[in-house]
């Protein structure tokens, strides 16, 4: 009988070697290790059913991020490819925001760049905790609006919001900067010990500050009220 | 173009396409032509068949061998069809994506067709042996404006990163980085693949926009991608899926609305009159219900009609002078008509019926009040249903009528009498009232008189007269459908417990799209001898 594909014999795909390959062998290979190290970081985590947001707590898994991520090779777009994956929850078996938040921190903290935009538009969810413990030298800029209390602790880095943020955005803060591009929620500066936070829009309520300078749509809030409390009657 | 050019472009081409199939293992499009139109584009598809613009080919002929050129155009091209987007349903689907990031219409349509592009480019060149990277090479000495447009220049960029050549173009960098991440080639990653890419040249889009704003409104010079690749079938077949997949009547329609003009010089939307042309706007709510519809198929029992009493020959009997000519059987009577030996048709009414099982024509008794789902913000089960139903009559070649009722003696209704236009019986079907409920017996009974019908009844039967609706449909013997949506609440208890005992009536309860093809339509109880709900 003969072979009806007999014409094909000799015609044989030639598929060649290209550096696309190459490229998305090697982006995949770190993202795998990123979701690894996320594991890692929120396989305590998860046991309880809550997570609060204490500060014993956030030193913990920010340590725990920081020795998993220590020997990664990764760039700006690793991270934010990440923030899209936890977002489909589609390789990731459990999105906890806190520690996926202190998770991010830590990558953007660590990354070899020292300016970092991301682009966070399209998230269907709110991550939390993104410029947790930015050091001085970085840069921040998230395109997009992010959840609670972005910019905690910042150390001296600038974060730029191009969007909202929720409630105790810049709480505990050392020093830095922060730019919030639309509104800030309630508890905004909570605790915030020094630096300055920009709000192009309206902020929502004052926590009860340390000290540093608050702006609100282009105007001083504080120091020119000193008295915090009278601040947030004023708001309220 | 002289008609000298364009005749020796068309020998090329005859010369060259056996060797593109052979290499694209046979695609069954038809041979490619010379464009007559003078567009600034390189290639087009219509219907199925590529165009090669003469222009272009003679313009690059002069920079690099003509052969090549019409190799690589013709490569980029079959490579569509072969394998990116491959059919209208995949194309609809990464618009769509595209579509949750980027929201102006053009811009969107931009972003696919420039993922499409590289897809089928990058494809070619990994799998086939192609000239499309020399192709681009020698673009900007075609065009010199391509320099000034960015987004052409990224993608120049990109692809001088993942195929490895060099194209001369530098300052792209961090933009083609964040590009070349996307695995183009994997089918499985397409739909997230181009959200990220809309994504990372959404910036660049804009700035394309606003210069076509300015007035320099350049194209791809690849092609755009538009709808009239495809044809009416492909298209047709495109929606019903889409609408399947998407439960969004808002994703729908916006799709819809983005290629409308197109969709209605397809004919797309149009069920009536001779051939497809362009028609009326599209009602896209009406449309998506159709398409939508088209994926269900609800099963009818059908019923014995009335015997129409032929006669047809059973037996011969001897001919007898005073017996009617017409029966006589001319084969067994051998030409003759002699008494004794000339045969005659004895004839017996047949035991068969006229048609032996045959479906009644249907009256869709649907509620838009209040409390039901407004078909044209979400995706309403009512209306899906009652459509998955009249299709079902109408594939047995039944007529349907529609009464559509709110607050019906408040002026809260429509009527539709017996047709077969599916337009029609759809558009009466998606009109929404949202009103009280009330169920103007007279109406219906207006209706239910013309024949012997079916009657579908879907609503959440919270009906302010459903006692009178109760004793009207005990005293009538139409096999009665009702489906009821949503959850048991007292109304529907009470409606249950009234019609427990009639043979003619089977409710059944839909809650999700998948209850629909449960239903069977006309099932009258002792057919089976079971309860449906």
């Amino acid at each position: 009988m003969k072979n009806p594909f007999e014409r094909f014999k000799d015609y044989q795909p030639k598929r060649r070697d290209i550096p696309l390959d190459r490229i998305i062998e090697s982006k995949d290979k770190v993202m795998e290790e990123i979701i690894a190290g996320y594991e890692k970081v929120v396989e305590e985590e998860v046991k309880s059913l809550i997570w609060v947001v204490e500060r014993n707590r956030l030193a913990e898994a920010y340590s725990r991020a920081e020795a998993v991520i220590a020997d990664m090779d990764y760039g700006v777009e690793d991270i934010e490819e990440f923030c899209y994956e936890l977002d489909s929850n589609e390789k990731l078996p459990y999105l906890i925001t806190g520690p996926s938040g202190i998770y991010i921190s830590a990558l953007c903290n660590y990354a070899k760049e020292n300016e970092i935009t991301l682009n966070l538009s399209e998230l269907q969810r709110r991550l939390h905790l993104i410029g947790y413990r930015l050091p001085a030298g970085k840069k921040l800029i998230v395109d997009g609006s992010i959840g609670n209390f972005a910019g905690a602790r910042l150390e001296g880095g600038e974060l730029i919001i191009k969007g909202s943020v929720g409630d105790w955005a810049g709480s505990g803060m050392r020093k830095g900067k922060i730019t919030i591009e639309k509104y800030a929620g309630y508890h905004t500066a909570e605790w915030m010990m020094s630096g300055e936070i920009r709000v192009d829009g309206r902020i929502r309520s004052m926590g009860k500050m340390i000290n540093g300078r608050i702006y609100e749509m282009g105007k001083p809030i504080h120091p020119l009220y000193n008295n915090s409390s009278s601040l947030d009657s004023h708001r309220l | 173009m002289n008609s000298e050019a364009m005749d020796s472009l068309s020998i090329l081409i005859d010369k060259i396409w056996p060797k593109i199939k052979k290499k694209h293992l046979f695609p069954q499009i038809p041979a490619p032509m010379v464009m007559e139109s003078e567009e600034a584009v390189a290639i087009e598809m219509k219907g199925k068949q590529i165009m090669v613009n003469p222009w272009i080919c003679e313009k690059l002929g002069q920079v690099m061998p003509k052969e090549d050129v019409v190799e690589s155009l013709l490569d980029h091209g079959t490579s569509h069809y072969t394998y990116c987007p491959w059919d209208f349903n995949t194309h609809i689907a990464l618009y769509s994506e595209v579509k949750k990031v980027i929201k102006d219409p053009e811009m969107v349509k931009c972003a696919t067709g420039y993922f499409m592009d590289i897809v089928a480019n990058t494809y070619c060149i990994k799998e086939k042996e192609t000239k499309i990277p020399e192709l681009y090479k020698y673009l900007d000495n075609w065009d010199s404006t391509i320099g000034s447009r960015k987004l052409d220049m990224a993608i120049f960029s990109l692809y001088q990163k993942i195929w490895g050549i060099d194209l001369n173009i530098s300052g792209y960098d961090d933009i083609a980085n964040r590009l070349s991440r996307i695995p183009y080639l994997d089918k499985t990653r397409w739909k997230k693949s181009i959200k990220s890419f809309s994504r990372t040249i959404l910036c660049l889009l804009e700035v394309e926009k606003q210069e076509k704003e300015s007035g320099n409104n350049q194209q791809n010079i690849m092609g755009e991608h538009g709808l009239s690749n495809y044809s009416g079938e492909e298209i047709e077949a495109g929606l019903r899926d889409f609408a399947g997949r998407t439960s969004s009547i808002e994703e729908f329609k916006e799709i819809i609305s983005d290629f409308e003009d197109e969709l209605k010089d397809l004919g797309v939307g149009n069920t009536s009159g001779m051939g497809r042309g362009k028609g009326e706007p599209i009602d896209a709510d009406m449309l998506f219900y159709m398409k939508l519809a088209e994926n269900y198929s609800i099963p009818i029992k059908m019923v014995p009609m009335e015997k129409n009493g032929f006669l047809h020959p059973y037996s011969h009997s001897p001919w007898e002078v005073g017996k009617p000519f017409e029966d006589i059987d001319i084969w067994t009577s051998f030409g003759k008509i002699i008494p004794g030996i000339t045969q005659i048709w004895n004839k017996r009414e047949g035991e068969v019926f006229g048609e032996i099982e045959g479906t009644p024509d249907c009256v869709i008794v649907i509620d838009s009040s209040g409390s039901m789902v407004n078909p044209t913000v979400n995706l309403s089960y009512a209306v899906l249903g009652a459509g998955c139903a009249s299709d079902a009559y109408l594939r047995s070649e039944s007529k349907v009528a529609v009464y559509n009722f709110s607050d019906a003696n408040a002026g809260g209704k429509e009527l539709l009498d017996f047709t077969t236009n599916r337009k029609d019986i759809y558009r009466t079907i998606c009109r929404y009232f949202g009103g009280g409920t009330n169920l103007r017996l007279k109406d219906l009974e207006s209706l239910r008189t013309k024949s012997k019908t079916d009657i579908f009844i879907i609503t959440d039967m919270q009906i302010s007269n459903l006692k009178k609706v109760i004793d009207y449909l005990s005293d009538i013997d139409n096999r009665i459908t009702t489906v009821y949506i949503g959850n048991d609440n007292r109304f529907i208890k009470r409606f249950k417990g009234a019609v427990k005992e009639m043979q003619n009536i089977s409710v059944y309860s839909v809650n999700k799209k998948e209850d629909i093809p449960k239903i069977v339509l006309g099932k009258i109880k002792d057919y089976f001898n079971v309860n449906p709900v």
